[in-house]
């Protein structure tokens, strides 16, 4: 086992491998600062150039590579300008954004960045520790055990409320009903489709998370008339403080990160929601709630880690039995196949150092785009004491740029545009954003698989060990902070009690 | 003086009024698609096969096309390819630039009469496919359904995984159940094929249709095979797959439990799919000589040993069938009794 651990190491590092890291990581760099344009879609782009590539491990560096950066440097796009760089990055913007605002944008990058580095690690070991428990991991989570845990993400909605829960709940059935739009897959009926072709399958996630995120608040740089921070510009110090942050809340990092693993392991969750549930997680942990959302560090290095940890559990099912744990995933399948390599129990057995190549190279990418950002961090945070109005055009071009990739679709704009419209109001009338996005998202695979869990087992499904605790735990996470809470006003109330 | 200046004049004139004839050979030598950017639009995302097969010719055909194009591709994925379709019929102008790369089952849309369909599937001008892709049916080797008798006998039937209505996992059981009476219970609202697979290793469901190509070109059907997880009980093609000896064609279940006239029908209408495999066209009315140009050079293509390298390096198969053969069997199609498209629109799940 050691050996093909550290012959991976190597491999990563041998020449011309690292070239070609170095080549994916820069793609990636940019790819991931373009809101919109995706490591999903730039992999697709990219899958040519692999094909002259001989050796599995040097395609590897380079198209791994490229991925592992995305979410790293789309979370500076999601704090810098609250437009999400990618879709995992959505929500980074809650807390990241107003920091920014607050001329904080230095110590949230800088937060953002280390809590990536340590995410990408712990999943990158995740990986490697999981190799030979791999095959039983994946099988555990049924379509019914998935029901469960969609309607668990649903139940988070509570949490990413804010002040108003009412508000919070209606917008997050405002997004489950969003998610009905399309072709039913059972009957294959047309629901609210309006007879366009386009709502056929559905709401694409990224022109409605960046219409709802981004317009609201370039609208709102664009009334405030000032730059982005509304404070004068001092000398930006707090990129150290940011990755000193990571620290002060390393055990908060660290569950979160396991909390990406976990939605990576599991088929078509994935990064975009796990974010929201490490979100969820680190708000919920705050002492005083009131200040979600108004720029809390916590929130940033929740689902700053979170949405790069997932790298690592999504490859886990793709290496345990060939079968792809996500769009990306099937893509690098391909690629894989072209070098000649097969994933899958077969792998595991004769190129184990490939597999562990793998985990080095997001390590190791993860670590050098980190290098580079804080080489440059402190011009990236300064673009936000650029005078908005120059800022603006060139970033309504990359929103429009960015959800128009989805689809190539001239729908695409003015899905953007609706959600825009409905975000600036959610905004102006204090409705949370989040549980919307939420909604749209689970909404969908909530469906599927409940259809799928009772057509394959009927109703038996329900008595499931697997399903039951699984309820059960769903039923602690929303129970624990309102005890939490409870207990710690009895203690503290309980002086004035005997008094 | 006058009038042979007029003169002059009109011979000059008339030279300059004829001249476009006179140089309308010379212009037909300068090619059409000299200078030209021909657009491939693919129904599917990028990295997609459809794509790949798309981006392959978008590669290989410029050579053999006079005049020697840019081919670009566009991706304008949505509604099974429908979209794409539409689009070609109804905006891309018919002047030979536009190629639409459409699923091969979008006649089924067009036969149950979906209003969306904005196209006759008869009037595209067709370039041909790369390739033909037949399906067939796996089955967990351990499930009691060890052949299609098992399955037709068996008290419960086994439980097959698909995305939706409109995927190959979902009709071919279906089509199955309405030509040779076996009962499957098709599960569906799985997102993609993968996830499929998946739920068959957990034991959610124990079947899927699929097509052969993929059977054999990836894990983890490799690992499958070798362990001998799955067997295919059925494949759709109209011989026996080399790769495949043991598993009964449609037409071999047919003949066994003599399956009607109406029921034969429905099975070629609907396995004509796999003929049109990965087809091209262009919008209809397209001018008679552009599309012989595009046949040719697609021909040409498919036997190219470069591209046939290219494509084998790229893991995709090429079986192709000519433009003329799909344009035959588009008409075919079509041109259906009431009764077998009343028999389709059953299969489909359609009142």
């Amino acid at each position: 086992m050691l050996d093909p651990f550290i012959s991976g190491f190597w491999q990563v590092l041998a020449w011309p491998a690292f070239g070609y890291l170095l080549i994916g990581i820069t793609v990636g760099f940019f790819v991931g600062l373009l809101p919109g344009l995706g490591g999903l879609a730039t992999l697709a782009l990219m899958l040519p150039f692999s094909y002259t590539i001989k050796q599995p491990v040097e395609a590897f560096c380079f198209l791994l590579g490229m991925l592992a950066v995305t979410g790293t440097t789309g979370d500076i796009t999601s704090i810098l300008f609250g437009i999400p760089g990618e879709g995992s990055s959505a929500a980074l913007i809650l807390d990241g954004y107003p920091m920014s605002k607050k001329g904080e944008a230095g110590r949230a990058l800088g937060a953002a960045i280390t809590s990536s580095v340590v995410g990408a690690t712990i999943g990158a070991f995740s990986l490697a520790i999981s190799i030979p428990i791999m095959r039983p991991l994946v099988l555990l989570f049924g379509s019914p055990e998935l029901f469960i845990i969609a309607i668990m993400g649903i139940t988070f909605i509570g949490t990413l409320s804010g002040p108003s829960l009412v508000k919070g709940l209606l917008a997050g059935g405002i997004g489950l009903m969003l998610a009905a739009i399309g072709v039913d897959p059972q009957t294959g009926a047309l629901r609210y489709t309006f007879g366009s072709l386009y709502l056929w399958d559905r709401l694409d996630i990224i022109p409605v998370t960046v219409g709802l995120f981004a317009i609201p608040e370039i609208v709102d740089l664009a009334v405030r008339g000032t730059s982005i921070s509304e404070k004068p510009k001092e000398k930006l110090t707090g990129v150290m403080e940011g990755v000193k942050d990571t620290f002060r809340h390393f055990w908060l990092v660290m569950r979160c990160s396991l909390i990406g693993v976990y939605f990576g392991v599991l088929p078509v969750l994935g990064a975009n929601v796990a974010q929201w549930m490490a979100y969820g997680h680190a708000v919920q942990g705050l002492k005083d709630r009131t200040q979600a959302g108004k720029g809390v560090i916590e929130g940033v290095l929740g689902p700053g880690a979170a949405n790069n940890s997932t790298r690592g559990g999504d490859l886990i099912p793709t290496v345990a039995f060939g079968i792809p744990g996500s769009g990306a995933m099937a893509l690098l399948l391909g690629a894989l196949l072209i070098v000649g390599l097969q994933p899958g129990p077969e792998m595991l057995k004769t190129r184990l150092d490939v597999t562990f190549a793998m985990v080095w190279i997001l390590i190791i990418a993860n670590l050098i785009v980190a290098a580079v950002c804080f080489l440059i961090l402190n011009q990236l945070a300064a673009l936000t004491f650029i005078r908005g109005g120059l800022l603006i055009p060139f970033l309504l071009l990359l929103v429009f740029i960015g959800s128009f990739t989805a689809n190539n679709s001239l729908n695409d704009l003015v899905v953007t545009l609706i959600f825009g419209v409905m975000g600036y109001y959610m905004v102006l009338q204090g409705w949370p954003r989040p549980p919307l996005i939420l909604g749209l998202i689970l909404g969908k695979i909530a469906e599927n698989y409940l259809w799928i869990s009772t057509a394959a087992y009927g109703a038996k499904w329900l008595v499931f060990p697997s399903v039951i605790s699984l309820i059960v735990l769903t039923v602690v996470i929303i129970a624990y902070p309102t005890i939490k809470e409870r207990r710690g006003k009895a203690k503290y109330e309980r002086p004035d009690d005997v008094m | 003086m006058v009038q042979r200046n007029v003169l002059k004049g009109l011979f000059f004139l008339g030279i300059c009024l004829f001249s476009p004839l006179t140089l309308s050979p010379v212009l037909a030598q300068e090619p059409f698609y000299k200078g030209k950017t021909v657009t491939i639009v693919v129904g599917t995302k990028a990295g997609d096969v459809y794509d790949l097969y798309a981006r392959l010719m978008a590669q290989h055909m410029p050579k053999y096309i006079p005049g020697n194009p840019n081919i670009i591709v566009q991706n304008m994925p949505g509604a099974a390819s429908l979209i794409t379709a539409n689009h070609v019929n109804n905006v891309a102008k018919p002047d030979g630039l536009t190629i639409g790369a459409i699923y091969n089952a979008l006649y089924f849309d067009q036969l149950i009469g979906r209003t969306e369909v904005k196209f006759d599937w008869s009037k595209f001008g067709w370039i041909g496919s790369p390739v033909t892709s037949n399906h067939l049916l796996y089955m967990r080797a351990d499930s009691p359904y060890k052949t299609m008798d098992d399955v037709r006998k068996a008290s419960e039937p086994p439980k097959c995984g698909a995305t939706g209505t409109t995927s190959t996992a979902y009709w071919v059981p279906k089509l199955l159940e309405d030509v040779i009476g076996t009962k499957f219970n098709v599960v569906m609202g799985y997102q993609a094929g993968q996830d499929i697979d998946l739920a068959v290793e957990r034991g959610e469901v124990v079947c899927r249709a699929f097509t052969i190509t993929a059977f054999f070109a990836r894990e983890p059907f490799h690992t499958w095979r070798k362990n001998a997880f799955v067997r295919v009980i059925f494949q759709t093609g109209k011989k026996r797959d080399p790769k495949l000896p043991d598993a009964p064609t449609i037409h071999e279940l047919m003949n066994r439990y003599k399956a009607t006239e109406g029921g034969r029908r429905l099975a070629t209408l609907s396995l004509a799919a796999g003929d049109f495999g990965r087809p091209y066209v262009v919008p209809p009315g397209t001018p008679a000589d552009r599309l012989k140009i595009l046949r040719e050079a697609f021909a040409k293509v498919v036997n190219s040993p470069d591209a046939k390298g290219d494509a084998e390096k790229k893991k995709l198969q090429i079986d192709p069938t000519s433009g003329e053969e799909l344009e035959t069997l588009a008409k075919e199609v079509i041109s259906q009794p009431p009764e077998t498209v009343q028999r389709m629109k059953k299969m489909l799940g359609k009142k």
